[in-house]
């Protein structure tokens, strides 16, 4: 019982939450990769994306929790399900899964996942000597005006860019057949 | 940028450097369809620098030192290349002249090529021309001179083919450029062993006495007869001089500008401006007083047998080319320079005054002109008979001055064989000279009655437009006066007054020999009962090889065919069809072939490609991790 | 358990090896193109990760997430257009049917 009165404790609750955005994430990362219906892989992600910005909130950044939400539930979710709705007609029977290739992707997946964890066992993880405490949202507009406003605006160019090629690209070809 | 414009010579030179090719880019890209604006930048590109060229004439009369102004272009161990202007009595009396003929040239040319359709053009390449040749006469490195001396090449090509619809002249054109070029590559070789082996292309320091320290005597003898196959090119001399002939297929003003003034006489002026570089050399003196000669004699014999008006001063220029190489390759400087100076206003004033016959009557055969009444055109006719008479040699003209003094060089040279062949030179050229002025001074068969009721309203228009005019008498005022400055010159140029031994056998036998040359062209020509036919007819086997001109022709069309396009042609072609066009056949199939090969990789699998790529990364990343 | 840096990466490797396993395994290039959202958030997860832990400074790691979701959001919008265009030219969007550049 002690572990059930403990659980029950603040910090219990905090590790069972944890537990559970984690749990979220995963659950909906597999509905995202597994499911047979590519709806059901959009609500997955939308999931797993929840799960995410649930652990930007324990990594002290409600403000990056906040932007998750807005711009990959948001905006990217809609606009993969706006995809969905512009493709391939969902009612149409799929081709069978073939074994041999699920059995590859798993294998090098596995590969990786072994080498990265691997890779992470084998350092050591070092923090800064000192470490500034100010994780105010001030602060980072500050630095985003600032310091990284070249790379601020860049990102803006980039976007634009990459907007008028996404209209370019999608649109049909200027009276072509 | 201060210094040029406080420097007012500097900023002089500048400008005579940059305002005729701006007159020729601005025209080339922007008027050329507009005739009037173009005219009025080229002559606003050429009158500055007139009057440039005649006030740093006037400032630095009494110059002791030659003023240089350097820009080191490539300064690499104990090479040293300059760019810059170099100011001394050679080049301002070059710079004057040029500056002066190409501006009386562009005045008449108003005239000349009025209503040409390439007006514009025409007025471009002339700027071009001026550019190259005022360049020539400053450079003070001798890279620099070459650079427009090759210039001068191509604005020559521009302006000798420049009614290009015409075959012939765009074939002269094209052989006038080669045949020079010709020359500038050894011109070019001789720049290459000065460079290696002295360094120092700086006009001034190759004329100092350092160059024979450093070099050895045949080695300095090679670069000079090399820089003397440049010179051979451009000043026509034997025997690269066919195409001067030939490139009287220009305008007539861009034949007095190029072949007569200014163009030809860049490789004399090449000669003069490193002269003490080319007497530290006897083999190349001798070398040049023979070239000179065979030139001489040869383009003399064949103007005596020539009809069109121009090809008779062509070859008259080539051989009054050949007399200044001979003057200065005899040892005279002042002698081959002077001639220069002379003979530019007098040749000048030749062609222009042909160019308004021709113009007139629209004929080159002087025959025709003799015939058509060419005496009544009062102004060139007077004009062209002063010039002749200066060509020959006759007091009071230029001419005779400049010849006398010529003479007077070769007379001193220790073998009295080249005194004599002058002689005999002087005698053709008055020759062939008055042959020309009888012939149209007192027309033997009047042109037939027919002819003159058929264009009568012609025949009474016989006036000459002033800008074709004024420039003749302009020119024909220095050519009387320029012969009575000798002694300024001398000055000007040598810094002291030559000591003048008065020489009676040499002024009389130089008298005698022109006033026979034109005795005989009286005899043959001139007089009442003349028969009109040379003395040279008399023997027909030489007429004949006259005619023909030397078979010096034949001989370039047999090396060409022989040499060239048998041997080089061939060879290279060969070699281009099998080594270049082969090796890159090679390479473009050997690269469809792998490309083909490779293509079977390309399974537009993405996924699998992706894996194996994923499986890689991931092996190698566990191969490193696990294996340290 | 929570408050340690390992944690969150192997949340984040694991979310990486679901991605790429996706990316290799699907057919549908929607579904591709999830998993690669899915890879992208992993690597946002790492920023946030040493950012909170190691970072000398903690606005730093915010900023790279930040301009991952921004590129991620262009990817998305570039990656969206071009499987349209790919399915109104070939009438499907299976990677696999997707063959014109066979060798």
């Amino acid at each position: 019982m002690k572990f059930m009165m403990d659980l029950f404790s603040a910090e219990g609750m905090a590790t069972l939450s944890f537990l559970g955005v984690v749990g979220l994430t995963f659950i909906g990362a597999l509905i995202a990769v597994g499911a047979r219906n590519i709806f059901h892989n959009v609500l997955g992600l939308a999931l797993a994306l929840f799960g995410v910005a649930g652990l930007f909130v324990y990594l002290n950044s409600p403000f990056v929790a906040m932007m998750e939400i807005l711009i990959y539930v948001g905006a990217i979710c809609i606009a993969i399900c706006f995809a969905i709705m512009l493709s391939e007609p969902l009612y149409l029977p799929k081709p069978p899964r073939k074994p041999i290739k699920l059995l590859g992707a798993g294998l090098a997946s596995g590969l990786i996942f072994a080498m990265l964890g691997l890779l992470m066992k084998k350092t050591t993880w070092v923090a800064a000597p000192e470490r500034s405490t100010d994780w105010s949202i001030t602060t980072l507009g500050h630095f985003l005006l600032t310091k990284y406003a070249l790379i601020f605006e860049v990102i803006s160019l980039v976007l634009l860019v990459a907007m008028l090629g996404a209209i370019v690209t999608a649109r049909d070809g200027r009276g072509e057949t | 940028m201060s210094a040029w414009f406080s420097d007012l010579t500097l900023l002089g030179c500048f400008l005579c450097m940059v305002l005729p090719i701006a007159s020729f880019g601005l025209i080339m890209i922007f008027t050329r369809n507009n005739h009037k604006l173009s005219l009025a930048i080229s002559l606003l590109c050429s009158t500055i620098p007139l009057i440039i060229a005649w006030s740093l004439l006037y400032k630095y009369w009494d110059i002791a030192e030659p003023i240089v102004y350097n820009y080191d272009w490539i300064l690499s161990d104990f090479i040293k290349i300059p760019f810059g202007f170099l100011l001394d009595p050679t080049s301002l009396l070059m710079l004057t002249i040029v500056a002066t003929i190409s501006w009386l040239v562009q005045i008449y040319s108003i005239g000349y090529m009025e209503g040409d359709p390439g007006f514009g053009n025409y007025y471009a390449f002339l700027s071009l021309f001026a550019l190259s040749m005022l360049g020539v006469s400053i450079s003070s490195g001798l890279l620099q001179l070459y650079i427009c001396w090759e210039l001068v090449g191509v604005s020559s090509y521009l302006l000798i083919g420049f009614w290009y619809e015409k075959f012939s002249a765009s074939e002269a054109g094209k052989k006038a450029f080669v045949v020079t070029r010709f020359g500038d590559v050894g011109f070019f070789m001789g720049l290459a062993i000065l460079t290696i082996f002295y360094g120092n292309l700086e006009i001034a320091n190759i004329n100092s006495a350092a160059v024979a320290q450093s070099m050895p005597p045949w080695l300095i003898s090679t670069a000079a007869l090399l820089i003397f196959c440049g010179v051979m090119g451009k000043s026509a001399q034997f025997p690269l001089h066919v195409w001067l002939p030939d490139a009287m297929e220009g305008p007539t003003p861009v034949s007095a500008l190029l072949h007569s003034a200014t163009m030809v006489a860049a490789g004399v002026f090449l000669i003069a401006r490193i002269y003490p570089f080319f007497s530290a050399s006897p083999e190349a003196m001798a070398v040049a007083l023979a070239i000179g000669t065979i030139t001489l004699l040869l383009s003399s014999t064949i103007g005596m047998v020539a009809t069109d008006i121009k090809q008779v001063w062509a070859y008259s220029t080539v051989s009054q080319l050949g007399f200044m190489i001979m003057g200065l390759a005899a040892g005279s400087y002042f002698a081959g320079y002077f001639h220069l100076t002379t003979h530019a206003g007098f040749k000048a004033l030749l062609f222009l005054c042909s160019g308004v016959f021709i113009h007139h009557f629209g004929t080159n055969d002087f025959f025709v002109m003799a015939a058509k009444g060419g005496r009544k055109l009062i102004i060139p006719m007077v004009t062209i008979t002063i010039a002749a008479l200066a060509l020959s040699g006759i007091f009071p003209f230029s001419g005779f001055f400049s010849k006398e003094a010529i003479l007077g060089a070769l007379y001193h040279h220790p073998n009295k064989i080249w005194f004599l062949m002058g002689l005999l030179g002087a005698f053709l050229t008055a020759y062939y000279t008055f042959r020309v002025i009888f012939v149209m001074l007192f027309p033997k068969n009047p042109a037939p009655e027919e002819q003159h009721g058929h264009d009568e309203p012609h025949e009474e228009h016989y006036g000459v437009p002033w800008v074709m005019s004024i420039p003749l008498l302009v020119l024909a005022t220095f050519t009387l006066i320029l012969g009575f400055c000798q002694g300024y010159l001398e000055r000007f140029l040598l810094g002291h007054t030559l000591h003048h031994e008065h020489n009676y056998l040499l002024l009389v036998s130089a008298v005698v020999a022109a006033l026979s040359g034109i005795g005989l062209a009286w005899i043959d020509w001139g007089s009442k009962k003349a028969k009109c036919v040379g003395f040279i007819s008399y023997v027909p086997a030489l007429e004949n090889f006259f005619k023909e001109k030397w078979y010096m022709d034949h001989f370039w069309r047999w090396f060409l065919n022989v040499f060239i396009y048998g041997t080089f042609s061939r060879l290279f072609t060969y070699n281009d069809r099998r080594v270049v066009d082969g090796g890159v056949d090679t390479v473009a199939f050997s690269t469809i072939g792998s490309g083909r090969l490779l293509s079977f990789f390309q399974t537009a699998l993405l996924q699998l490609n992706l894996l194996f790529m994923v499986v890689v990364v991931a092996g190698v990343g566990l191969y490193l991790l696990i294996g340290r | 358990m929570i408050n340690n840096i390992e944690t969150y990466l192997y949340i984040a490797v694991f979310l990486f090896a679901i991605g790429l396993y996706g990316v290799l395994a699907r057919r549908s290039l929607i579904a591709v193109l999830i998993s690669v959202e899915l890879m992208l958030n992993a690597a946002m997860i790492n920023f946030m990760a040493f950012n909170r832990f190691l970072a000398p400074h903690p606005a730093v790691g915010q900023i790279c997430a930040l301009f991952i979701m921004a590129v991620a959001a262009a990817e998305a919008a570039i990656g969206l257009s071009i499987i349209v265009a790919i399915y109104r030219k070939m009438k499907t969007i299976n990677v696999e049917h997707a063959t014109e550049l066979r060798g």
